[in-house]
């Protein structure tokens, strides 16, 4: 169980069960106890009375004052009895009919109160009391019915019990609201990394609870650092491209210079190898530049980095006039990060900007996966053509005929995001089509 | 045509600058990017030659300043940071063409030219005015069939006049435009060769403004 709220709501279920059951046994427990109490000194009062209203004739003979004895003592079994003995004679209530009490041997000043059975089985409240009177000893005993007692308490423990379910039902339900309550910044803040996953933020708001604060600050200050290692490894990788290609340069340049005529063999050697360095050494660094998938960087946004690129393709084709038609299906942003959506779509871009007479198409549809076609009205690529670009892991410095090292970059840029790339003819417009799926990253 | 070059690797530089010379560039070698502002924002130069990569301050942020500051000389990166976004960087920072290293010398000859003919409004591929046609090239200049060898300043000096046919053109301008920084700056040595080219071609094809300067072809 790692779910927060349910983890809170059986400890507090739990809790409270033992809280209100506790609380209901030491209620019903007073209760019984408090009666009791009250019925025994209702029993000690009507022995004080039996006691007032008797006299002991000389012969030892008790005799009560039946004017002064209740009436419920006179009805036969009605729960109420006396007993009174003196001098090994015992008087006993008309209710006692034929039964005796089983009277404790209580000592002058002594009192007792005990459970018995009575007639009929009945459950008794027993008080009895040592007396002196006349120079006797004399031992009052009064009992009382316990049943209707017991049955009065057994419902009103009923009643409670049902009370306190109740009661624990409405805690719960309050507690529920306080826990998802108080839960919400939490699921607040999953949003927001959710969000993040989809880069539609760059960091997570801070405006949160300050016990979520440390862990959202935590998460920024992580992303911060991620970006900032990330530029800076960029970088370093533009500055290692810049040591690696200026004597790439030179190195190529002398060698046209001096052998280009003098001993052609030795150049096209040369210039081999020193192209294939260079290609190497760019598919590296465009691979390590990627930024890959990773959390809080910007995506590349098609509303704000598309028409910069457009504008700097255009800038760069300068003698083309090429119109770019556009379908993007309500998506905005590409899963992919700024720069490398920018490296993808701008080779891909440039290849179709190379060979369209007039018009390149981009349709993007999704979002997941999402796919991206690039159609231009080109010459189009014949169908063997067509297979080298489909094959995977093709060189850069395998010229690819019709189409030039655009479209190879792109390939391996594709193939290290991880999606699809497949070729055909273009429908509409009569050149290439390239379509790309790009599929979810986890 | 008066070329600022701001590379900061000293061989590469050289070996460019002595090339470009050869083309017909009056070439001012940089090799850092504060310097670079300077020079660029001071002298009227034809084209800008940009690394990207320069000590002391980047070049991105020297073409910013220079667009900021009204600098509108067209630049011509050439850089080995070869990123779709570095590209998208400079481009929109005012550069006018991109140029990834290894690059050949010729790649990089046809590009300025191609600048320097778009900048100055002219388009076609070879430089043509009133039946005259100069081949950068072989540094000649031809017309109705008959063809003219030129030497290194003839050619600088007679592309800068066809590149504005029409235009008055003092000989101060003249000179900045044909010659480098640290040549010896005697407007008097202009005068000597448009007198030259006068020669070669015909008297009619630079006018004298008296106290203004030349104009290329017959004034209206």
């Amino acid at each position: 169980m790692t779910s927060l709220r349910s983890r809170l709501g059986i400890g507090l279920v739990a809790s409270l069960v033992v809280m209100i059951g506790l609380l209901w046994l030491m209620v019903g427990q007073s209760v019984e106890i408090l009666l009791e109490q009250q019925m025994a000194s209702r029993l000690a009062h009507d022995g004080e009375a039996l006691l007032g209203g008797m006299r002991i004739e000389a012969d030892g003979r008790v005799l009560l004052q039946g004017r002064r004895i209740p009436g419920i003592y006179q009805q036969p079994y009605s729960g109420h009895y006396f007993q009174v003995e003196a001098g090994g004679q015992a008087t006993r209530s008309r209710s006692l009919w034929d039964a005796m009490l089983p009277v404790p041997d209580v000592e002058v000043g002594e009192t007792r109160i005990d459970y018995v059975t009575g007639p009929q089985q009945q459950p008794l409240l027993l008080w009895a009391r040592g007396y002196q009177k006349q120079g006797r000893e004399v031992r009052i005993a009064v009992a009382e019915d316990l049943l209707a007692l017991k049955e009065g308490i057994a419902q009103f423990r009923w009643q409670l019990a049902a009370w306190s379910l109740a009661m624990v039902l409405i805690l719960l339900l309050i507690q529920q609201y306080i826990v998802i309550r108080s839960l919400r910044p939490v699921s607040a803040a999953a949003a927001d990394i959710e969000r993040l996953e989809h880069g539609e933020i760059s960091a997570l708001p801070e405006q949160v609870p300050k016990e979520v604060r440390p862990l959202v600050q935590a998460i920024n200050r992580l992303l911060e650092r991620q970006r900032q290692r990330l530029q800076r490894s960029r970088e370093a990788l533009g500055n290692l491209a810049h040591t690696i290609k200026t004597p790439l340069t030179l190195l190529q340049q002398l060698a046209r210079e001096k052998l280009a005529e003098a001993d052609p063999a030795t150049y096209e050697q040369l210039e081999h190898y020193s192209r294939q360095i260079n290609e190497r050494v760019n598919q590296s660094l465009r691979r390590a530049r990627l930024a890959g998938d990773g959390l809080g960087v910007g995506r590349f946004d098609l509303k704000q980095d598309l028409p910069v690129l457009v504008d700097t393709l255009n800038r760069l084709h300068r003698e083309r006039s090429i119109t770019l038609r556009t379908r993007f299906n309500d998506i905005r942003q590409l899963p992919l990060e700024q720069q490398d959506g920018m490296e993808l779509l701008g080779n891909l871009l440039d290849n179709a900007w190379k060979w369209a007479a007039s018009t390149v198409s981009l349709t993007l549809s999704g979002p997941e996966p999402l796919t991206l076609i690039v159609e231009d009205d080109g010459p189009g690529v014949d169908a063997a053509a067509m297979q080298s670009l489909a094959q995977r892991g093709v060189r850069q410095d395998e010229n690819l005929p019709g189409h030039g090292i655009g479209l190879s970059i792109v390939r391996n840029l594709v193939d290290e995001i991880g999606g699809e790339m497949t070729f055909s003819a273009s429908e509409s417009l009569g050149g290439l089509q390239v379509k790309i799926h790009l599929g979810r990253r986890a | 045509m008066r070329l600022l070059l701001a590379e900061d690797d000293p061989e590469l530089s050289a070996r460019l600058g002595r090339f470009l010379g050869r083309q017909g560039f009056a070439v001012d070698s940089c090799t850092d990017g504060v310097e670079t502002e300077f020079s660029g924002r001071e002298t009227a130069y034809d084209v800008i030659v940009l690394d990207l990569g320069l000590p002391k301050r980047p070049g991105l942020d020297v073409l910013a300043n220079w667009r900021k500051a009204g600098v509108k000389t067209p630049v011509l990166i050439l850089t080995a940071r070869d990123t779709w976004q570095e590209k998208v960087q400079g481009l929109q920072q005012g550069a006018d063409d991109y140029l990834t290293k290894p690059f050949r010398e010729e790649e990089l000859l046809a590009r300025l030219q191609s600048l320097i003919r778009r900048n100055t409004q002219t388009v076609g591929e070879a430089l043509s005015i009133n039946d005259w046609v100069l081949d950068e090239a072989t540094q000649s200049v031809s017309r109705q069939g008959e063809r003219w060898e030129l030497t290194g300043i003839e050619f600088r000096l007679l592309r800068y006049f066809m590149l504005h046919p029409g235009h008055i053109l003092s000989k101060s301008r003249l000179t900045e435009h044909v010659y480098e920084q640290d040549a010896d700056k005697d407007s008097n040595v202009i005068e000597v060769y448009v007198n030259r080219l006068r020669q070669k071609l015909g008297n009619e094809v630079i006018t004298t403004k008296r106290g203004q300067g030349y104009v290329f072809g017959k004034l209206p």
